[in-house]
């Protein structure tokens, strides 16, 4: 049951990132309705009143205070509630360990988050036109890590 | 060996012993026999002697009757007709005599009866004659018919006597004959068996000899033994003691004493004494060990402290044996070790590699977390630039444009070099990692990531097919990538990069660096470029972290690429060289041992 829009959340305690985040949406001019949270606690709480929208995609930053975004992934995974949402890890590290973590977890796509603004604007875009029946259908551990 | 041959020759000694017994034995059983055939061959003799003898009486008594007859007849006095009265019973009984000494010999029987009948013949013609002469009728010719028939007897019974003497020496003769066979054989023979007894223990004399010679130096050879023995006690802080187990008594080496801090023998070796040595906390273990010694035959080590009478704690290490020897005593062989130093040192080792451990984990986790942490704000920065670059680009004068270019240049550089920084640091070694892989794929797979670069400098790469290895793959990987970008990074201007990848087996004795790698074959992967090369004498210095041979406007770089090249091919025990010709190439050259 699709809107016209793709409800797009994202949950980083870094401002900057947020602000790149959103302004990348506002560029890219596509359906999709932006909200932000500062920590995991935040989108807990969020997500987790009985009539809250719940988003189509999530962006979780791994390394967030009081929750960490691996906490957030592993609550969210075992609520049968939120099984529509495709889960997007958006982090500063890349490291096997993380990569392997969010992955076991149940996370759809793993983002390394890029340097370059533009670089930025595709890989949002890509993600949000991404086809997530494919996506969620076949884990797959190769392309788990979204390469650009 | 000289031992056994001892062994042997008490063997040896014994049975000669035994022999010259049973020699000296049938010695004296000959020395028995032939003097009892020495006294009966002398017996023989007496009895014929004897024999003669009574046949001499016999016929004196007769001539004596003879004569006092022919003397009373002449002279025709009574008193001349004395003896034959005593003569007469002289012969009687010395006829018995005879019988008795010629028992055993039937033929001088018979010769006794025709003897006595001879005797008798006489006799009766004495008397008669007497007769006659006592008539006076000596003239008459019936005393002289008698006279000479008392002749001719006569002489028949000297005859006969005669024959007999003769019969008896004859009989003397062959006894004598017979025994002197024997008689004349034996001394030979006893000089022979004394001859032979002497020459067994003149031999054993010398085997005697010769034995205690090898046990002189065998005593010898056990002083000396005995002297490395305390000198190897003291060098290497051990003691020797034995238990004898039935007499419950023990026997301390000198050094024993020494390890215990007191003087050599100086105290009685007893268990207990012993006991009153060791550190109260270790005692009840070490009865309890020292038990079960008795039980088995073959213990592990036993580890206990002791106090030495000045205080200070000593660490002993003792193992003990139980021996059977070849009269069937028990008794327990035992060295004791102090290890105090030993002990100590491993103390001091084991905390210098916590220290280090420590240190190597906090030097790791600074530098991930230095590196991952820096990245943060510097893609921060780089984002910002891009934003400026996009958004602002117009608002700026030519300087400004000048500046962001450059900004965002260093930006870059330090990317990178945070990158490989990181890369440096996750280069590591763990056991689990290592898996069977396809090399082939690990080198498609680089030249994958470096496609993009390596189609634009128009690149040729070959390669041989490597076969599968141990390794831990994205290691392996990593090393391809850095080495192939290496090689397409320092290519000649103008002349299209051309890399030779080649696989072949190497001896670890063919290559002076591993000469003593306790691998034997090497697998000998080698990266041929015609790049810009590189003097030899910086072939050792390009593996170094941060060293560059090129001003990093000439050509982009780290300096850490090759460093992580090192390290990776060191996490597998390989090695890694480099041989560069300026201005015409380089190869390097990855050895890594073939496991089997």
């Amino acid at each position: 049951m699709r809107e016209n829009y793709t409800y797009v959340v994202l949950a980083d305690d870094d401002e900057d990132d947020r602000l790149f985040f959103t302004e990348a949406f506002e560029e890219l001019k596509m359906q999709t309705k932006v909200d932000l949270y500062k920590d995991g606690v935040d989108l807990m709480n969020a997500l987790n009143q009985s009539d809250s929208k719940l988003p189509n995609i999530l962006f979780l930053d791994l390394n967030m205070p009081m929750k960490s975004g691996i906490e957030c992934l592993k609550e969210i995974k075992s609520n049968p509630r939120f099984k529509d949402i495709a889960i997007a890890i958006y982090s500063t590290s890349a490291s096997e360990e993380d990569i392997e973590d969010t992955f076991v977890s149940g996370a759809n796509v793993y983002i390394k988050k890029p340097n370059d603004f533009n670089i930025l604007k595709k890989i949002l875009s890509d993600v949000v036109t991404m086809n997530w029946q494919y996506q969620t259908s076949g884990l797959n551990r190769d392309n788990f890590l979204l390469r650009l | 060996m000289k031992f056994k041959s001892i062994y042997n020759s008490e063997r040896i000694l014994k049975i000669i012993f035994g022999l010259s017994l049973f020699v000296v034995l049938v010695m004296g059983g000959m020395s028995y026999q032939l003097i009892k055939k020495l006294s009966k061959s002398f017996e023989d003799v007496q009895h014929t002697y004897q024999i003669h003898i009574e046949l001499e009486k016999l016929l004196s008594a007769l001539k004596d009757a003879e004569s006092g007859k022919r003397a009373f007849i002449i002279s025709q006095d009574s008193t001349f007709l004395e003896p034959l009265l005593s003569s007469q019973s002289e012969l009687e009984s010395s006829l018995e005599r005879l019988k008795l000494l010629t028992k055993n010999n039937p033929a001088q029987q018979k010769n006794i009866a025709e003897l006595k009948i001879k005797i008798d013949k006489n006799l009766e013609i004495f008397e008669k004659t007497l007769g006659l002469a006592l008539a006076n009728k000596t003239d008459s010719p019936e005393f002289i018919s008698s006279f000479k028939e008392g002749r001719q007897t006569m002489n028949s019974v000297r005859f006969k006597i005669m024959d007999m003497t003769t019969h008896e020496s004859e009989e003397l003769g062959i006894r004598k004959a017979k025994s002197s066979k024997t008689l004349s054989n034996a001394p030979m023979l006893i000089y022979y068996a004394l001859i032979f007894s002497l020459l067994i223990l003149l031999l054993t004399y010398l085997q005697i000899s010769k034995n205690l010679r090898i046990l002189k130096e065998k005593n010898e050879l056990l002083e000396t033994f005995k002297e490395s023995t305390t000198q190897s006690e003291i060098i290497s802080k051990h003691g020797n003691w034995i238990w004898y187990i039935e007499d419950n008594t023990f026997e301390y080496s000198d050094n024993l004493y020494r390890l215990l801090g007191e003087e050599p023998q100086s105290f009685p070796a007893t268990l207990e004494n012993f006991m009153g040595f060791v550190h109260p906390d270790d005692l009840d273990k070490l009865t309890e060990q020292v038990n079960k010694m008795m039980e088995n035959e073959d213990l592990p080590f036993i580890h206990y402290r002791i106090i030495q009478k000045n205080g200070s704690i000593k660490h002993f290490k003792a193992y003990g044996k139980v021996l059977i020897d070849s009269d069937g005593h028990k008794k327990l062989l035992g060295t004791t070790a102090d290890i105090t130093d030993e002990i100590e040192n491993y103390r001091l080792i084991e905390e210098r590699n916590l220290e280090l451990e420590r240190n190597n984990k906090e030097l790791a986790s600074f530098n991930y977390v230095a590196s991952h942490d820096l990245q943060e704000p510097l893609r921060k920065i780089q984002t910002f630039i891009s934003r400026l670059e996009d958004k602002e680009k117009a608002n700026l004068s030519d300087n400004g444009k000048l500046y962001i270019t450059r900004i965002k240049s260093s930006s870059a550089r330090m990317r990178s070099l945070i990158d490989d920084l990181l890369q440096f640091s996750r280069t590591n070694k763990s056991e689990e990692a290592f898996e069977d892989s396809n090399i082939n794929i690990l080198l498609e797979t680089a030249k994958h990531d470096l496609a993009e670069i390596i189609s634009d400098k128009r690149a040729r790469i070959s390669s041989d097919s490597i076969p599968s290895m141990k390794v831990i793959p994205f290691q392996i990987k990593q090393l391809f990538l850095n080495l192939i970008s290496n090689s397409l990074k320092y290519s000649r201007e103008n002349v299209a990069p051309v890399i030779t990848i080649s696989y072949s087996q190497t001896q670890a004795s063919d290559l002076p660096k591993i000469k003593f790698s306790k691998h034997d074959l090497y697998h000998t992967i080698s990266i041929k470029d015609n790049g810009i090369g590189f003097d030899q004498e910086y072939a050792e210095k390009i593996f170094i972290l941060f060293n560059r041979l090129h001003n990093k406007n000439e050509y982009s770089g780290t300096g850490i690429g090759l460093s992580i090249c090192k390290k990776i091919v060191e996490n597998h025990n390989g090695y890694i060289t480099a041989e560069g010709k300026l201005d015409q190439g380089s190869v390097f050259t990855i050895y890594l041992p073939i496991t089997t």
